[in-house]
C-alpha cells in the first residue's frame, strides 16, 4: 500500500490494477485516505492526475459531463487507464523496492 | 469542451514558463544590486587585492549564491505552508530513490555547476558572454529530454527554441563581440560558459524524473534544500578551511538594504523556479526551457527600467526575435501535446 507515500505514488498504485477508473472516483478515494476533504484538496489531487496524464503515465479513454454534480457540477469527468510507461514508472520508482 | 480543458492545461504550462521568465528577468535587479552593497562590495575589493579580480569574483559569488539559496528556501517554505503541502513534502522527501535523489542531483547541476559556471564566464570573459552562454541551455535541455526522457520535440517547438536563442544572441551581440575581442582567450571562462548551459539544461531533465511521480511545488523545495546543503555544508566550510574569511563577511548582512535585496532576490528567484518546475510536467522540458529563456529579454527591459541602461538597436531586434519564437511555440496545435511523451 502506498499510504503515507506521496499522492502521485498512490494514484499510480490505484491505476496499477490495469482497469480504467473515473477521476471522480479515484480523487474521492484519495481525498478520504489523505484527509483532504476540501474542494481545494479535491482539485489539487485532480491536478496530480492531469500531470500524470500529460507525462504519458495515464491515458484518457473516456469523458462525460458531471450532470448530477456528484463530483463537481458542470465539470468534465475523465476516465483514465495506466499506460505501459506508467507501469514502468510505477514499478521502478514507487513499488516493489522495499 | 474536452479540447478546451486540454488547451487550458497547455496554456497553464506556457503561462508558467512565461511567469518564470518574467520573474527571472526581475531577479537581475536585486541580483545586480547585491554586488554593490556591503558586505559583498568590500568583500570583493578586499579579496581582489590579495587574490586578484577573478578569484575574488568567484568567491564573492559563492557567498551571494549561498544567501540567495537561503532566502529562496524560506520563500518556498512559506509558499508550501500556504498551499497546505508540508505533509506531502514530508512524504515526498522520504522517498529517497524515486524523488529526493533526482532533486538533489538537479541541485548539483543547477546550483554549483550552472551558477558558478555562469559567474566564472562573467569573471574570465565578460557578462554578455555569460548571458549568451546561459541562453543556450534549452538546446541541451531539449536534446537530453528527447534522448533520455523520450519527450516530444516537434519541428515547430524546435524552430521556436532556435528563434528565441537567436534573439538572445542578438540582444547580447554588441557585448559578446567586445567580450570576445578583449577578454577572449581565457579558456577557463569558456568552460564556465559550457558549465552554465549544460548545468541548467540537464537540471530540467534530471528534475523531470522526480516530477513524474511527485508535485512540482515540493520538488523545487527539495531541490533548494539540496542547494543549501551544497553551499553551507560543503563549499563554504571548504573555502573557510582554505583561508577565505567567509563567515566574517556573512555575519555582516544584517543591514536593512542588504536584507531587503536578499529577500526580493529570494522571492523572485524562488517563484521563478516554482513556475519553471510547474511547466515541465505540463508542456515538457524543452518547451518550458525555451519559453523560460525569454528571461534574457525581460532582464534587459527591467534593467533599463530600474537602472536606465539604454538599450541599443540590437536589443530591439533580438527582443522581436524572442517574441516571434515564443509565438511559434505558443500557437502550436495543443492536441499535439496530449501527452508530452513520444509514442
Amino acid at each position: 500500500m502506498a499510504k503515507n507515500r506521496p499522492i502521485k505514488f498512490r494514484l499510480l498504485e490505484l491505476f496499477s490494477d490495469g482497469e480504467s477508473h473515473w477521476n471522480s472516483e479515484v480523487v474521492k478515494k484519495v481525498q478520504a485516505e489523505y484527509g483532504m476533504n476540501s474542494n481545494y484538496g479535491r482539485d489539487s489531487i485532480n491536478f496530480d492526475i492531469i500531470e500524470l496524464a500529460a507525462g504519458g503515465m495515464l491515458k484518457e479513454i473516456d469523458v462525460k459531463k458531471d450532470d448530477d454534480g456528484t463530483y463537481k457540477a458542470g465539470a468534465l469527468l475523465h476516465k483514465y487507464v495506466i499506460t505501459d510507461f506508467g507501469k514502468i514508472r510505477a514499478g521502478d520508482s514507487c513499488f516493489f523496492k522495499k | 469542451m474536452r479540447q478546451n480543458e486540454h488547451k487550458k492545461r497547455v496554456r497553464i504550462g506556457y503561462l508558467m514558463a512565461l511567469f518564470c521568465a518574467v520573474l527571472w528577468g526581475l531577479w537581475y535587479i536585486p541580483g545586480t544590486t547585491l554586488w554593490v552593497l556591503n558586505p559583498f562590495d568590500t568583500m570583493f575589493a578586499d579579496l581582489a587585492t590579495i587574490h586578484g579580480d577573478s578569484v575574488a569574483l568567484v568567491i564573492t559569488a559563492v557567498l551571494i549564491s549561498a544567501f540567495n539559496a537561503l532566502t529562496v528556501i524560506i520563500a518556498l517554505m512559506v509558499w508550501n505552508g500556504g498551499l497546505g503541502k508540508l505533509k506531502e513534502m514530508g512524504r515526498t522527501v522520504r522517498e529517497l530513490k524515486p524523488c529526493t535523489k533526482w532533486y538533489f542531483l538537479a541541485s548539483i547541476f543547477g546550483g554549483p555547476i550552472a551558477i558558478l559556471g555562469s559567474f566564472i564566464a562573467m569573471g574570465f570573459v565578460g557578462a554578455a558572454f555569460a548571458a549568451v552562454a546561459a541562453l543556450l541551455y534549452p538546446v541541451i535541455g531539449s536534446a537530453v529530454s528527447y534522448k533520455w526522457l523520450g519527450q516530444k520535440i516537434s519541428k515547430r517547438a524546435l524552430m521556436g527554441i532556435i528563434i528565441i536563442i537567436l534573439g538572445g544572441f542578438t540582444i547580447y551581440a554588441g557585448g559578446l563581440i567586445e567580450d570576445l575581442s578583449t577578454g577572449g582567450g581565457s579558456l577557463i571562462g569558456y568552460i564556465g560558459g559550457i558549465m552554465a548551459a549544460c548545468g541548467w539544461g540537464i537540471e530540467g531533465c534530471v528534475a523531470a524524473k522526480g516530477l513524474d511521480v511527485s508535485e512540482p511545488d515540493i520538488g523545487i523545495t527539495i531541490r533548494f534544500l539540496g542547494e543549501n546543503i551544497i553551499w553551507w555544508v560543503i563549499i563554504i566550510p571548504v573555502l573557510v578551511l582554505a583561508g577565505f574569511p567567509m563567515f566574517t563577511y556573512a555575519a555582516q548582512i544584517f543591514e536593512p538594504m542588504v536584507m531587503l535585496a536578499l529577500m526580493i532576490a529570494g522571492i523572485t528567484f524562488g517563484f521563478c523556479y516554482v513556475a519553471w518546475y510547474k511547466s515541465f510536467p505540463l508542456i515538457g522540458v524543452g518547451r518550458g526551457q525555451g519559453i523560460g529563456n525569454l528571461y534574457g529579454l525581460f532582464a534587459v527591459i527591467f534593467i533599463f527600467m530600474f537602472f536606465g541602461t539604454v538599450p541599443e538597436w540590437t536589443l530591439i531586434l533580438g527582443g522581436l526575435l524572442c517574441v516571434v519564437g515564443s509565438l511559434v511555440m505558443f500557437t502550436e496545435e495543443s492536441l499535439e501535446l496530449q501527452s508530452i511523451r513520444r509514442e
